[in-house]
């Protein structure tokens, strides 16, 4: 294997990070499934491509800077987020999982009959501007971003809502608001995604984001163990870097990975970290719990009953 | 007016399979309260067994029909086994369902690819393409027909569960699994049964499928449809998931037929999302109320 | 004493069902007073219709003299007014610690930028905050436990932990919901002591549902009895326990038990 296959390799598992990272945020950190980000990496991918493409060809874009591109390819995800949140974050669990399967196929059925990106065929002469220096850095600011918001009021707002959302409630959190919070910044995030992985392919297409693209972005963060941000990183270079490795066997590579899904749910739901994160505090913390549960159980066996000790 | 009629024709007889398949999406969903996205993979293999049985077996159509859908029933089972039993039994949230069926729908689907290939296949001319004249109206066989034994299996699926015990037992678990078994119900052999029901009709849809169109991996993806069929007539509610169905297929037939069939697909979504805003409950389901 | 919470000509209906039907109390500020009544009385409806989880049918609910129907359960919150649950919902996967110190976020104002940077306005609050559930904890007796995921945790400690969570929110009214449910004599009787204890450490008013006699008669100073979601009687707990009327519906559902 040469470097520049490596590069690729790493290129893509960076830019499916980002995206992996912003989902996180929603499935692992606020209990949100959604089967439809790969729509809000379209729109990042189309927006950032029509910024950046220049004038000249067919069809053509402004020809501006790939940073100007960046942050519109975000913020237009972002916005287009906000008021896909208003319409279905009240609905219940599978319903919200609906919806934003409806939402994402639909940005596809959409930029696939408008002529103006070249529909289905696809919009070729996006320029390569996705550097693996650049996406590096904006994995580490997404991954500094994410991690300070998650251990902040506003992180723990979110994971309240996860556990128990009518106990957050009454706890005074407002759900909706939070919901709304880690729904718009995960489409941010696939929005960003989005561009870079058009400036790496230099040819998008619309049935590049279809719910397959949604799919596989909610198993990279099920598969590193909701609500763990090291899971995630783990899990978007494993799994990006794994169908890469087994290209030699071609065909069967999808059905491992089926087999591989199932197998993690029934046999470790967790994921790889189970919420655990590995860093310095992370693990220090996952070692306080297991003393306290260690010491619990002594106690509950030292004959005294662990009820005992109200008032 | 007669183009009208014909166009209506058209998307009963599509309605009535998607009913089909919204039927066995709707009973899982009743039951176990997830999406179960492994049906569409039933569905397609359906496809398969049925061609295969023509082809390679070289059986009649009655008996390989009958063969697929047996293959169909039995398959649908087993994924439920495989992949949603172990869930079942430590009570895990509906997420680790939902994406166990997105693994069993990955897996389905690349076997096939791996060990058939991603070819396209037709099926053998075992209908005359012929249509019958019926005055103006030329309506084509297969569609007759796939209309009529949809409506034959509807039927019988709802007098099985109007009518029997079993059927009776099927709805109060759809109404609340843990009193059931709490009352003694064996529920594990309820969802034997309903996947069993509803793999069967996945195996009369698939075999459907492939005749009015081709056979192919992706096949399953149709199942979306009938997915937002069964929210667009209530989810969990087998009247609704048929009303959905037959609505749904009219309608996408009248906007192929009149305005373009590029918005086709998209038309099932517009409602989806239309749906999931205005009546989430869909036209027959019930809002529920959340216990605190 | 003025009335913290006043309830009047509450209906709330499923359907055709009345599960609440026209009732009216008022609960003074200060006092601890106790909702009873059989199985499907209505009860735990009235605390979901209090605290916006329900939306009541007819009638008002008033918090220190303002109406608070048709608020969201978390600006109601917000007020002052929170509550335990008869089926234990605390945040199962965090930590005792993470259960009271996500409830503690309302004494914090920081933005979201601050938290992302890591602004000093970021820093000191939750220094605060930090603060604020340690002591919670220790004061209630937690402390050990601090580290331990709630989940883990003894039945009657989840009941507890709970409690504390409540009181993080600062409330002025504290609805508990059959608090006692599963505990033996000897809990009930700790929980009696500790319900007292928290009205008077935390300067608040208590509404509690309860099927253990004892506790009610031994706290409340004033009690409804409550049955098929009407108002059966009203009174201190010497004239409900002769109230010929209340005797009755409750050996009729002693019979059905």
């Amino acid at each position: 294997m040469d470097w520049f296959y490596i590069q690729g390799i790493l290129m893509l598992a960076g830019i499916n990070l980002i995206a992996v990272l912003g989902l996180s945020l929603l499935t692992g950190f606020t209990g949100l499934f959604s089967f439809g980000h790969a729509g809000f990496m379209a729109i990042g991918a189309y927006l950032g491509a029509f910024m950046t493409v220049s004038p000249t060809t067919s069809p053509a874009g402004l020809g501006l800077p790939f940073a100007v591109g960046v942050i519109a390819g975000g913020a237009g995800a972002g916005i287009v987020s906000y008021f896909i949140g208003r319409i279905t974050l009240n609905l219940k669990g599978d319903y919200f999982c609906i919806a934003t399967l409806g939402f994402g196929e639909a940005i596809r059925l959409i930029l696939n009959n408008v002529q103006l990106f070249g529909g289905s065929r696809g919009w070729p002469g996006v320029p390569y501007k996705s550097t693996l220096p650049a996406i590096i850095i904006v994995d580490i600011l997404a991954v500094i971003f994410l991690a300070n918001l998650v251990r902040s009021r506003h992180g723990r707002n979110m994971i309240a809502v996860r556990e128990e959302e009518l106990a957050a409630q009454i706890a005074g959190i407002n759900v909706f608001k939070y919901k709304m919070i880690a729904l718009v910044v995960s489409a941010v995030y696939a929005g960003v995604a989005g561009v870079f992985f058009g400036h790496y392919m230099t040819f998008i297409q619309p049935k590049m984001f279809s719910m397959t693209k949604s799919t596989e972005l909610t198993i990279i963060v099920i598969f590193g163990g909701l609500g763990s941000i090291s899971g995630s990183v783990l899990g978007a270079l494993l799994l990006t870097a794994l169908p890469e490795i087994l290209r030699a066997f071609e065909i069967w590579r999808l059905v491992f990975y089926g087999a591989a899904v199932i197998l993690i749910m029934i046999s470790r739901p967790k994921g790889l970290m189970g919420g655990m994160e590995l860093t310095p505090a992370g693990l220090r913390k996952a070692r306080n719990e297991r003393k306290a549960r260690i010491l619990a159980l002594k106690e509950s066996k030292n004959g005294q009953n662990g009820e005992a000790g109200l008032g | 007016m007669i183009q009208f009629l014909q166009q209506l024709i058209n998307g009963l007889s599509i309605g009535s399979v998607y009913a089909l398949m919204a039927v066995g999406y709707s009973l899982v969903y009743s039951i176990m309260s997830f999406s179960n996205f492994a049906h569409g993979g039933v569905i397609m293999l359906g496809a398969y067994f049925g061609f295969f049985a023509l082809t390679l077996l070289k059986l009649p159509f009655i008996p390989a029909f009958i063969l697929a859908c047996a293959g169909t029933t039995l398959l649908a089972i087993l994924v439920e086994r495989i992949a949603y039993k172990p869930l079942r039994e430590r009570n895990a949230p509906f997420l680790y369902f939902i994406i166990s069926a997105m693994g069993a729908s990955i897996l389905l689907e690349n076997i096939v690819i791996a060990t058939i290939g991603p070819t396209f296949r037709t099926y053998p001319p075992v209908i005359p393409r012929t249509p019958i004249q019926l005055g103006a109206l030329a309506v084509g066989r297969l569609d007759l027909i796939m209309f009529f034994i949809s409506a034959v299996c509807l039927t019988g699926l709802i007098l099985f569960i109007e009518k029997t015990k079993m059927g009776k037992a099927i709805q109060a678990a759809a109404y609340n699994i843990k009193a059931c078994a709490l009352m003694g119900v064996n529920t594990d052999k309820i969802i034997l049964i309903v996947f069993g029901l509803g793999g069967f009709l996945a195996g009369v849809a698939g075999v459907f499928f492939g005749m009015k169109y081709t056979v192919y991996p992706q096949i399953g993806n149709i199942t979306t449809k009938s997915f937002i069929a069964a929210v667009f007539g209530g989810l969990g509610s087998l009247p609704g998931a048929v009303l959905g169905s037959v609505l749904l297929g009219t309608i996408e037939t009248l906007v192929a037929g009149y305005l373009s069939s590029q918005f086709r697909d998209l038309i099932a979504f517009v409602i989806l999302i239309g749906v999931l805003i205005f009546r989430p409950s869909g036209i027959m389901g019930k809002t529920t109320v959340d216990k605190a | 004493m003025a009335d913290i919470l006043e309830i009047s000509r509450l209906t709330k209906r499923f359907g055709g069902l009345a599960a609440v039907n026209d009732v009216s109390f008022s609960v003074p500020e200060g006092g601890i007073f106790g909702l009873i009544g059989p199985n499907g009385a209505g009860k735990t409806t009235i605390f979901n219709l209090i605290t916006g989880v329900y939306s009541l049918t007819e009638g008002d609910v008033r918090f220190r003299g303002k109406s608070i129907s048709g608020l969201p359960p978390f600006k109601i919150a917000d007020m002052g007014i929170t509550r335990t649950f008869q089926n234990i919902r605390l945040f199962k996967n965090l930590t005792v610690f993470e259960n009271v110190l996500t409830a503690c976020h309302l004494g914090a104002s920081y933005s979201i930028i601050d938290s992302v940077l890591r602004l000093p306005r970021f820093r000191k609050e939750e220094k605060a905050l930090f603060k604020k559930a340690e002591n919670l904890l220790s004061i209630m007796g937690l402390t050990e436990r601090r580290d331990l995921v709630a989940n883990n945790l003894p039945y009657g400690m989840q009941r507890r932990l709970e409690i504390v969570r409540a009181l993080a929110l600062d409330p002025t009214l504290l609805l508990l919901d059959e608090p006692a449910a599963g505990m033996n004599p000897d809990e009930t009787e700790q929980l009696m002591r500790l319900i007292v204890r928290i009205r008077d450490e935390f300067k608040l008013s208590v509404l509690v549902i309860e099927h253990h006699m004892d506790l009610i008669m031994g706290i409340c100073e004033q009690i409804v009895v409550l049955n098929f979601g009407i108002k059966l009687a009203e009174g201190c707990a010497a004239d409900i326990s002769k109230d010929p009327k209340v005797i009755e519906a409750y050996l009729g559902a002693t019979e059905e038990v």
